[in-house]
């Protein structure tokens, strides 16, 4: 999946990624959009900067990502 | 803490019934819990100062002290656990004015304000800029970002992407205004760091002078913390400086903005590698008791392709970009080929122009749509007259004589791997071809130089070769030691850093304390909530987001000189006053259900309140439709919506905004105010049958008790209001 700025996401689901924390556990369901994909080279292991709705700003890992949106 | 719960407002919810269920009989338990509910009130409401948790904590020990009633003993013992439970979480409400659950309708940060990495009061800033206040506006943002110029300029802006604004046109073009304000308020002389705190006498060591080194050495110099800040280049910015070219952020501006931090008595030692000049040993014996790395990430990936590593005229972009920004003005090459899709790859494309190459071709191996660097970056390159080849897989370097001739190439197409949602490019056999070229550049990711951190035993990496933290606090596995960053994050932007430089910032100031660390992550800070000022719907709908004006092309192509030229004063102005002010108004959206469902009148056509499904939204349908009834006023959780008689007149307004103004009715006898013509016409449609159908010759409408001394006549008045 390539990410896109702007497009709008969920995150479905924790990841097992080792950049995901605990705390994390709450966002899962959250909305938002993603606001910094990886603007070097898109890869799809990097982290990704998402906000999400009421949550705040997160760095995430793709693969607890859900587009709700193809394209902004 | 439950994410939907808030642990303040269910101990007010708590307290609030003890009255009824009549469990705490006596008096005196009675009134003290009587008085730690009116303190818990202030806090959601947001009117607790700083010694409202202190007088909390005081009563509740009265309580469990007093025996004569169990009942106020089990009352006091619960709540004290439940204040050492979510004890941060009240001093959150109560001091940061902040509510991370948005339950408590006056403590909810805007979505910009959530959005933004280091939390910055948009909202407040921006109001601030509307009214022409520019030096309190940067001090409203220096409380969470100490580079406001910086970020005004080349912030990513995820404050924009989250702007409620959009969902009725366009974002408020937020990062620009905070260009103007920072510029105004420097140019001004009214730039200036906050009062200082006393010294501690504790040392921190900062590595790395880059945006998120800054932001921790400023927040720790604010704590009275001394700071000294090493860095191996000779100048302070990291990436902002040696990352970005001059046509996008002028160096003037970072060495102003520094300069602002180092009056606060933070010590700069350029041209000093961590690593190579300096040890964590050596800094320790200098009495450094907590360290922040902060390095970036400035080596580039390498191409892994034949020939690159032949020729002299193959460079990273990073080094490349690094050179130029340092000084260099030489020319790369006259025809230069730059490998890769990102922001870095449309800077070194652009910076090559501008160095005078004739042509600069953009090597991307996926297709246009695919392209990770921003749509405006990609946009201004191409003005310029970078040329792309899309769907291009660099296969080798190619020349003679120690002299680059050529990239060869093959055309890719894009199919979808097996197990894989992403499409892959795959080259088309028998396609190579070569792109003449004298120099290449390779811009195909950054990665942090990891050997110069060697002899830090213990520093654990992920699998990314970035710095492991916990993101709460940005502390290492090792104690002591905090990083944010690049280093941290891989290559992202600057207000990330800066963020994660402030919350490492107050992690180290209370590792120093010797205070536990927190378990969540900060939540941004309401600082003040300033007033709204009127702004007529119209205006409101009419004013759209100026174009930014740009540097003419013949300029930008041979020129370093910035390119976005800013706004005009009156463009700043105006724009600031875009703003929704969703500080105030949450978007619960019961002013538009009562108005249409209770009261029938649908009134408000306010369909960007919806997150998911934004519809049409139109602040001048008010004025059609509103009867002026103040239903929505008074259902409004947080004020947002009022209404109130000005003069001749009835007003309704959302967050300043003038949905509706209507003339006032007075009372033919008494000459108090009965509402607005509209209003009237509403109750007598409700009334029906019961209501009198013109008023009396010569009367004018009536109040109730004018209408009662001269006899009812069907009920068509209403109560006077004061």
């Amino acid at each position: 999946m390539v990410f896109h700025k702007g497009q709008m996401v969920r995150v479905l689901r924790r990841s097992t990624d080792e950049s995901w924390e605990d705390y994390m556990d709450g966002l899962v369901g959250s909305r938002g959009i993603v606001t910094d994909p990886d603007s070097q080279i898109n890869d799809p292991d990097s982290l990704i900067e998402v906000s999400l709705e009421d949550r705040g700003t997160f760095r995430l890992p793709q693969d607890c990502l859900e587009v709700l949106e193809p394209n902004p | 803490m439950s994410p939907s719960q808030c642990p303040v407002h269910e101990t007010l919810l708590e307290l609030k019934k003890i009255p009824a269920d009549r469990r705490v009989v006596h008096p005196r338990g009675r009134r003290l819990i009587e008085e730690i509910a009116t303190l818990v009130q202030d806090i959601v409401a947001a009117r607790a100062g700083a010694e409202h948790l202190p007088c909390i904590d005081a009563r509740v020990a009265e309580l469990c002290a007093f025996m004569d009633d169990p009942a106020g003993v089990e009352t006091g013992l619960w709540l004290k656990a439940r204040l050492a439970e979510h004890g941060e979480v009240f001093r959150s409400h109560a001091l940061d004015r902040n509510c991370a659950a948005s339950v408590c309708d006056h403590l909810t940060p805007a979505p910009c304000q959530m959005a933004c990495p280091a939390g910055i009061d948009v909202p407040t800033y921006l109001s601030l800029i509307a009214l022409g206040h520019d030096a309190e506006a940067i001090e409203v943002i220096r409380r969470d970002n100490p580079l406001p110029w910086v970020c005004g300029l080349i912030c990513t802006r995820p404050c924009e992407m989250m702007c409620v604004r959009a969902r009725i046109d366009t974002p408020v073009s937020i990062k620009f205004l905070k260009a103007f304000a920072a510029e105004r308020a420097m140019s001004w002389g009214n730039y200036h760091n906050p009062s200082e705190t006393p010294a501690t006498g504790r040392r921190v060591c900062v590595v790395g002078a880059g945006p998120g080194g800054l932001s921790a050495a400023y927040y720790l110099a604010l704590h009275g913390h001394q700071v000294r800040v090493i860095e191996a280049l000779p100048r302070a910015g990291g990436m902002i400086l040696v990352g970005i070219p001059r046509y996008r952020l002028p160096s003037d501006i970072i060495d102003r903005e520094v300069g602002k931090i180092e009056e606060l008595g933070v010590e700069f030692r350029f041209n000093t590698r961590f690593g190579k000049d300096v040890e964590l040993s050596s800094l320790r014996a200098e009495g450094f008791e907590a360290f922040f790395f902060a390095v970036g990430a400035h080596a580039s990936f390498n191409l892994g392709i034949a020939g690159e590593n032949d020729f002299l005229q193959v460079h990273g972009a990073v080094d490349f970009l690094r050179r130029v920004a340092l000084g260099e003005r030489r020319c790369p090459g006259k025809k230069v080929v730059v490998i890769g899709g990102g922001n870095v790859a449309i800077d070194a494309a652009r910076t090559c122009l501008r160095l005078g190459s004739e042509q600069v071709t953009i090597a991307y191996r996926r297709t246009r749509k695919e392209m990770p660097a921003d749509h405006e970056e990609v946009e201004q390159a191409e003005e310029e007259g970078v040329h792309f080849e899309l769907l291009t897989v660099a296969v080798a370097v190619t020349g003679e004589g120690g002299k680059v001739r050529a990239l060869r190439c093959l055309k890719a197409k894009l199919v979808t791997v097996p197990g894989s949602s992403r499409q892959s490019p795959k080259p088309v056999e028998g396609s190579d071809y070569d792109i003449a070229a004298d120099a290449i550049i390779s811009a195909i990711g950054q990665r942090i130089e990891q050997h110069w951190f060697d002899k830090v035993e213990g520093l654990t990496w992920t699998h990314r070769d970035t710095i492991r933290v916990n993101t709460i606090t940005m502390e290492t596995s090792l104690p002591g030691i905090f990083a944010a960053g690049d280093a941290v994050t891989g290559p992202a932007t600057v207000i990330e850093a800066i963020g994660g430089g402030k919350r490492a910032a107050i992690a180290i100031d209370r590792f120093l304390a010797g205070i536990p660390q927190p378990k969540l992550p900060p939540v941004p800070v309401r600082h003040q909530r300033v007033a709204c000022f009127d702004v007529p719907a119209h205006t409101k709908m009419a004013l759209k987001r100026p174009e930014m004006p740009l540097l003419g092309i013949d300029r930008r192509r041979t020129t370093f000189q910035q390119v976005e030229l800013g706004y005009s004063e009156n463009q700043t102005r105006e724009e600031a006053r875009r703003c929704l002010r969703c500080d105030i108004c949450r978007r619960c959206g019961k002013c538009v259900t009562i108005c249409k469902e209770k009261m029938g009148v649908d009134a408000l056509a306010l369909g960007y309140l919806s997150f998911d499904h934004p519809h049409e939204s139109d602040f001048r349908r008010t004025e059609q439709r509103c009867i002026s009834c103040g239903a929505c006023a008074a259902n409004c959780p947080t004020g947002a919506m009022r209404i109130e008689d000005r003069g001749p007149d009835r007003v309704l307004s959302l967050c300043g905004t003038i949905l509706s103004r209507q003339p006032l009715l007075y009372c033919g006898g008494c000459g108090a105010v009965i509402g607005t013509e509209r209003y009237l016409a509403f109750i007598r449609s409700r009334l029906g049958a019961l209501a009198t159908t013109t008023p009396q010759e010569g009367d004018g409408p009536q109040c109730d008790v004018c209408a009662r001394k001269k006899g009812h006549r069907g009920g068509a008045t209403v109560m006077a209001t004061s």
